[in-house]
């Protein structure tokens, strides 16, 4: 069987694995900016880069495919000094990157946490920094704050690869670089969707949600719950997001079984509504013509009585019901067994075939 | 004129179409409009966004209207020393571009695609490339032993003195095998910088599974210093098509592409012709010389961009691709253009393919010094006697090329710097044991690379000259990986005096430590290469920097 | 679906008909788009010039209604050119000889004259399709929303049959589910059919289970659908529990719909808003909603998992369970609901069916399982059809052409097509109400290629009256080639174009689906109605 040595230890590995992933498996701590699981390895931020013996230089890792033989170091002071040397000059052009807020987005704090591991704080090579904002798209999505972008094209590749999308590219080269879409416009005159997923896989809060940002001044920490988005049936795996009692965001689930990370618009930018002064918050009742608030007792009991009187006059089969395609089984359930155990009929229906 | 249409549907059905069609609405319209794009984004099925992103990254391709017809003067390291600042304040509308391979007779001037010289206060004038000299060494040569015959360039003056024997040799008694035998006997090795073995490269190619196979032929020469490749081209076009036939025929590859740099228009239609000519020859095309070998080549021109002479750029700028260089492995001999088999020489390494299978591979090895095989065109320019290119035996001492071939320093002037590789290897402030050869040079920290060598006189200002290096190092940065995007930026505003430390220890060691990380963890050659500038300035020439950062506190 | 999402990446030829999955099912999409990418090629029949159009290797836009025709001829050309899988006909299928003869007439010339498709597009499509090896059929509302929904999809199994694209990774003939939990609320019995697992009502073993599980008796006879239902108000049905769903709004003929809900008695609805359906309702309950309860939904490729409660509801909100348990109490039926939570509901629903039998409220929680998983021990069911179908052998049946209720006639000489939009779901009662989707699709408008513009004397952003036999709507012109000349395009998204007022000529009979793609109309401008 083949095997690498990493740091010492002898792993044997699959054919395709690169040295990264390796490393990963052996938990090693190896840095990266542009690494995303769910994108073909790239190869730019060179953070990743560990000792090969036999190579005259160091080696992405995340670009160098494990070879049976090869011995591999990920950690040695000239690799440390290497990366110490990455991130002074990455945070000498993003020196905001260390204190973004993590309501951004889902990898919106990895910049700010190497940044405190390799103690770059902006002091060492300073200089120019690249790339320019965007304040003139006012979607209410999406902030475009390319001042913290660091040229990854984390957004561009996910926008391509895993969106098929194609909205976003690199414009002009070299420190000039800048995301950009088609004649540099507004990202609602693009092919954009709107589906976030650029947002979710920035390294460093240059996009951010904006519809979660408005959040950001609350006091307190954000909580993360499991759950699925509640609109098409794809059944996307999301976190919801919620401070102080208040569901403030979401984001999608990386480990979703069905979606593997990604959601569309709706998923990513349609939650708000749960916060809808229009919710009803408690019963109604008719009375004289107009629905009126009641107790829960008040309207059970005229919920119940409608439909009994119902029954003495026109007989059991002249109630039915119809359920609901977008709550949870427990609801359907209910229903059809309201029906089924209440009256002794089958009339009972969802609403799909609407 | 020809509609949009029309240019779409012409070019569609081609392969390598997105270059040759913006170039085509460039033409037609003296600029690429958003209905161009619209139109090629369509036609070719490329997002418009990555069509967007991709234009932008040329040098060349102008976005606003008349934008094709504005003077670009170059204003490489050599022309800004005759005057190219003064030129283009002359020129209405003038736009500086990045050295365009005219270091011997300086200033290179393009208009539309009129490829014309000029310097301050002249006329612009459309002058053939200067000729090399003959071999001041009386030595025998390889690439430029017949390339000063009249009508060397022509079909009948290139075959009357044997040209495409070597490959009618090949097709009717030779087999794939023994080309790449010969080849990898000699000795010949990549002459674009790298140095890899080209018969190795072949042979990984002929045996690479999967199809069809392409040879591509390196002419992108973005290298400052270095206008080897375009003489060999417009004097001799038949031997680089011969040793690009040769190739395909030692692998099996049946299309070929030749990437020419942007700047050498004039280049194109002499290629253009040269391969029409051959092609009505029976010598490319479909059963080259009645047998079943078959062979289409096309050229392909650049749009100005340097990294593009990076083979992985190069390749992705060929598929219409974002021109970012690949990782690498795999490379391109078996993951190449489309992802198929590919070889990738440049233009001296496939023009000397020709003589080398034509009087033997001892004959080749034989001409280099002492252990070394072959020669190498050296492109020399600059503050010497007599600029130009010379083919000298490899082993060469750099001190007889300066002295007794080019004539040594101006009257009264004493030489202070030479670079290596064009501004690759960087610069040499003691040269006088310097061999021509790889060995010695990369012990001496510096590279042959693609031989440009640029000579500096005690006039010139070191750190202004490595700023400018620098500068275009960053100007040509890609911006794919981080140690070059940012420390190429870093490393010109440290050597303008535009930001960093004032304080001179502390500014070496910055300068020092993005150098070190920049050489080795960049993701290609330009990053590893470009702090050579800097390493070898702080190495050999201490004083000048002291001098500058001094100057810098009053 | 037949195959889980994952292989949606591993065909090598994708036929998408009656879809737009970019803008309905974007995620899916995604996954498609992987396999384009990859080198897939992907067929897209649809009227409309939809993104998935745009990214196909071949378009075929049939005119709205005509699917079966172009879905014969596509089994014409692969009989006729012997493209057949003989080897699966023979094993798995049955009717074979019968499809054959009737499919004789069915012409690539003869479809062509109907659906308007170039009878050598329909060839290639045939050819395309049937010589993958892994072809893999996708569809939603735009097949089934027609009087002839069901013919549409025996058509399309029968191309799976056919070529025995079927019962293997990146294959299978796959509808995907529009709504978050519409297979769950199958899954659970809310069916006039079927108890829970789909367990036919007809059966008296079933209803002996259950009677034995819940102590109580149901009849033998089906149900009746809730088109029928709403048909019957007040004329048999008197009383009705609407539990989440805005009926008025979604269903065709809103004039219809209204009456029918005001002839009854006694009206209750269970919902987050007060929507236009709730208005009418005897009885409000202000339910919980998404964020606020734990749950579990079932996905498009039958994937259970659980949903949870991340904040309280608002006010004194509860969960339909809740509610309806309460009803239940109130009417002295709380034996049979003595539900303490969520957890408890649907483990009963496991105990009780057959899809569910391997699993609990527990085992769930990493959303593993694609149902059927019929005991502990089984791993569950990501792909159908692998051995066997579940009546054996699959049957070819053999559905002629028909004309779609209404045509096109000299008053109504347009053919209307309705749809959803990416940003907006359904009547909009969430989105409408998040400020990004709003934002970005703020109004409904109607696609006109521009040709059409032109000839109906329309202004692009102008207004036009949009008529039917049954209403007209106002609504806002936007001129597009995505729509064909001479069919137009809106969703029913918003409440203030009640598209819905026009649509509903006729239902499929087997299924009581409502025809909701084919609605012949006329557009004028609005002039002074505006």
């Amino acid at each position: 069987m083949s095997t690498i040595t990493i740091d010492g230890q002898s792993v044997p590995f699959e054919d395709g694995e690169t040295i990264y992933e390796v490393s990963r498996r052996l938990e090693r701590d190896v840095p990266t900016l542009c690494y995303d699981d769910r994108l073909e390895a790239f190869g730019a931020c060179r953070l990743c880069v560990v000792e090969l013996e036999g190579a005259r230089n160091p080696v992405a890792s995340c670009t160098t495919m494990a070879a049976d033989g090869m011995v591999v170091r990920t950690a040695t002071e000239a690799i440390e000094r290497h990366r110490k040397t990455l991130m002074d000059l990455v945070v000498s052009e993003n020196p905001k990157g260390a204190r973004i807020d993590p309501l951004r987005g889902l990898a919106s704090q990895e910049l700010a946490h190497l940044a405190v591991r390799y103690e770059s704080d902006g002091s060492r090579f300073v200089g120019k920094q690249s790339g320019t904002s965007r304040p003139d798209d006012t979607n209410p999505m999406i902030l475009r704050d390319y001042d913290n972008c660091i040229s990854c094209y984390r957004c561009v590749r996910v926008c391509a690869e895993r969106e098929g999308d194609y909205a976003i590219s690199v414009a002009n080269r070299g420190f000039e670089t800048q995301i950009t879409t088609e004649f540099a416009g507004l990202l609602e005159d693009s092919d954009c969707t709107f589906c976030g997923q650029c947002v979710q896989t920035c390294p460093t809060g240059a996009l951010g949600d904006l519809r979660s940002m408005e959040a950001q001044d609350q006091p307190g920490e954000f909580e993360k719950t499991r759950s699925i988005c509640p609109y098409c049936g794809v059944g996307c795996s999301v976190d919801i997001l919620t401070k102080n009692e208040k569901i403030v965001g979401v984001q999608p689930a990386m480990d979703g079984p069905a979606n593997l990370g990604a959601l569309c618009v709706k998923g990513q930018f349609g939650w708000d509504w749960v916060d809808s002064d229009e919710r009803l918050t408690q019963p109604l009742v008719r009375k004289d013509g107009k629905l009126v608030p009641a107790s829960w007792e008040e309207a059970w009991e005229r919920a119940a009585k409608g439909f009994k009187s119902v029954v003495e006059k026109h007989g059991r089969h002249a109630v039915y019901a119809v359920a609901s395609g977008r709550a949870p089984h427990e609801s359907a359930y209910s229903v059809q067994k309201f029906v089924r155990y209440g009256f002794g009929t089958n009339y009972v229906d969802n609403c799909s075939r609407a | 004129m020809s509609t949009d249409q029309d240019l779409v549907a012409r070019w569609a059905v081609e392969p390598a179409p997105l270059l040759p069609l913006l170039h085509a609405f460039h033409n037609r319209d003296g600029y690429l409009s958003e209905a161009a794009l619209r139109a090629v984004s369509e036609g070719l099925r490329i997002p418009l966004a990555d069509l967007y992103g991709t234009v932008t990254f040329y040098h060349h391709f102008a976005r606003e209207e008349g934008g094709h017809s504005r003077p670009r003067v170059c204003d490489g390291p050599i022309c800004k020393l005759r005057g190219s600042d003064e030129l283009m304040a002359e020129l209405d509308g003038a736009t500086p571009m990045p050295c365009a391979g005219r270091c011997d007779d300086p200033i290179p001037v393009l208009v539309e695609n009129r490829y014309l010289a000029g310097r301050p206060g002249a006329k612009l004038r459309e002058t053939p490339a200067p000729m090399p000299d003959d071999n001041p060494g009386e030595l025998e040569e390889c690439c430029f032993a017949g390339i000063r015959e009249d009508g060397r360039a022509t079909l009948m003056g290139y075959c009357s003195d044997g040209g495409y024997g070597a490959l009618t040799r090949a097709v009717r008694e030779g087999s794939p095998a023994g080309v790449i035998e010969v080849v990898e006997a000699s000795g010949l090795a990549g002459r674009g910088g790298a140095g890899f073995p080209t018969g190795r490269k072949w042979r990984a190619v002929a045996e690479a599974p999967g199809g069809p196979k392409t040879i591509v032929c390196n002419a992108d020469e973005g290298e400052p210093g270095c206008f080897k490749d375009r003489v060999l081209m417009d004097y001799d076009p038949h031997a680089v098509i011969e040793g690009m036939a040769l190739a395909a025929f030692a692998t099996g590859a049946t299309r070929g592409f030749i990437y020419l740099r942007y700047e050498y228009p004039h280049t194109e239609r002499i290629l253009e012709d040269a391969i029409l000519d051959a092609r009505d020859a029976g010598l490319l095309g479909q059963r080259i010389l009645g047998s079943d070998f078959s062979f289409e080549l096309y050229v392909r021109r650049g749009a100005g961009a340097y990294i593009c002479g990076e083979e992985t750029s190069l390749l992705n700028s060929l598929e219409g691709k974002h021109p970012f260089p690949r990782n690498k492995p795999p490379y391109p001999v078996t993951h190449g253009f489309e992802d198929l088999p590919t070889v990738v020489n440049n233009v001296e390494t496939l023009a000397s393919v020709p003589p080398i299978l034509a009087k033997g591979a001892d004959w080749y090895r034989g001409l280099g010094l002492g252990d070394h095989a072959g020669t190498k065109i050296i492109s020399l320019s600059g503050d010497v006697q007599r600029p130009g290119n010379y083919e000298v035996p490899i082993g060469l001492p750099l001190d007889t090329l300066l002295n007794d071939w080019a004539g040594g320093p101006l009257e009264g002037r004493t030489f202070q710097a030479v670079t290596m590789a064009g501004l690759s290897g960087g610069f040499l402030g003691k040269f006088d044991d310097v061999t021509l050869d790889e060995p010695c040079l990369r012990a001496r920290g510096s590279f042959l690379g693609a031989g440009g060598i640029m000579v500096f006189d005690d006039r010139r200002d070191m750190v202004d000259l490595a700023r400018q290096a620098m500068a275009f190092f960053a100007h040509e940065s890609c911006g794919k990986c981080f140690p070059c995007r940012i420390g190429t930026q870093r490393l010109t505003e440290r050597l303008a005096g535009e930001a960093g430390p004032a304080d001179a220890d502390e500014w070496k060691r910055e300068v020092a430590d993005i150098g070190t990380t920049m050489a080795a963890v960049s993701a290609c050659g330009l990053g590893i290469a470009a702090p050579l500038i800097t390493q070898s300035l702080l190495r050999d020439f201490p004083d000048a920097v002291d001098a500058n950062l001094e100057a810098r506190k009053s | 679906m037949s195959n889980p999402l994952v292989d949606m990446e591993k065909p090598d030829v994708i036929f998408c008909i009656g879809t737009n999955m970019t803008e309905t099912h974007p995620v899916a999409a995604t996954r498609l788009k992987t396999a384009i990418r990859n080198g897939a090629t992907l067929i897209c029949a649809d009227p409309r010039k939809i993104p998935l159009a745009r990214m196909a290797d071949l378009h075929l836009p049939l005119r709205v209604g005509s699917d079966v025709a172009l879905l014969g001829a596509m089994a014409h050309v692969i009989v006729r050119d012997g493209l057949t899988d003989e080897a699966f006909i023979a094993e798995r299928t049955e009717g074979y000889d019968a499809l054959v003869k009737h499919l004789e007439t069915m012409t690539p010339e003869w479809a062509e004259g109907i659906c308007g498709v170039p009878a050598a597009d329909i060839e290639r499509a045939a050819h395309l399709y049937a010589g993958a090896e892994r072809g893999a059929i996708y569809y939603t509302l735009g097949i089934t929303e027609h009087i002839c929904g069901v013919d549409n999809v025996q058509s399309l199994s029968n191309l799976v049959l056919l070529t025995g694209n079927i019962g293997r990774e990146g294959t299978g003939i796959n509808p995907m589910r529009g709504q978050n939990n519409i297979q769950g609320a199958g899954d659970a019995g809310a069916l006039p059919n079927n108890y829970p697992g789909f367990q036919p009502v007809t059966n008296p073993a079933n209803q002996a289970k259950f009677a034995q599980a819940w102590g109580r008796e149901v009849d033998l006879e089906l149900g009746i659908t809730k088109v029928r239902a709403l048909e019957q108000c007040g004329e048999s049905i008197f009383a009705m529990l609407i539990c989440g769903e805005n009926t008025v709004v979604s269903d065709p003929d809103r004039a219809h719909c209204e009456h029918a809900l005001d002839a009854l008695e006694h009206l209750v609805v269970i919902d987050m808003f007060l929507t236009e359906t709730a208005e009418r309702a005897d009885v409000v309950f202000p339910a919980a909603g998404w964020g606020e309860v734990d749950g579990v939904f079932t996905n498009t490729e039958r994937r259970v998992q659980r949903v949870r409660k991340a904040v309280e509801p608002p006010g004194s909100a509860k969960p339909d369970w809740e509610i309806i348990a309460g009803i239940a109490r109130a009417m002295g039926l709380g034996d049979g609901f003595p539900y303490q939570s969520a957890k408890d509901v649907f483990n009963e629903l496991c105990q009780l069916s057959t899809t569910y039998a391997g699993l609990d409220w527990d085992r769930i929680d990493k959303g593993e399982y694609h149902w059927p998983v019929p005991d502990r021990e089984h791993p569950g069911t990501p792909i159908l059809h692998l051995g066997e179908f579940p009546r054996g052998r699959g049957l070819f049946v053999t559905p002629g052409y028909r004309d779609p209720a209404e045509t096109v006639s000299d008053d109504y000489p347009i053919w209307l097509t309705t749809g959803r939009r990416l940003a907006h779901y359904h009547t909009r009662t969430m989105t409408g109400r998040a400020k990004g989707p709003d934002w970005l699709v703020p109004e409904e408008l109607l696609e006109v290629h521009p040709d059409d513009v032109q000839r109906l004397s329309l202004v692009d952003g102008g207004v036009a009256l949009m008529k039917s036999p049954r209403g007209e709507v106002l609504i806002k012109v936007k001129a597009t080639d995505q729509s064909p000349r001479g069919t137009v395009f809106c969703s029913f998204s918003f409440g203030d174009v009640r598209v819905n007022d026009l649509t509903g000529a006729g239902y499929d009979p087997i299924t009581d689906t409502a025809e909701l793609k084919v609605c012949p109309v006329s557009v004028e401008p609005a002039g002074a109605r505006v």
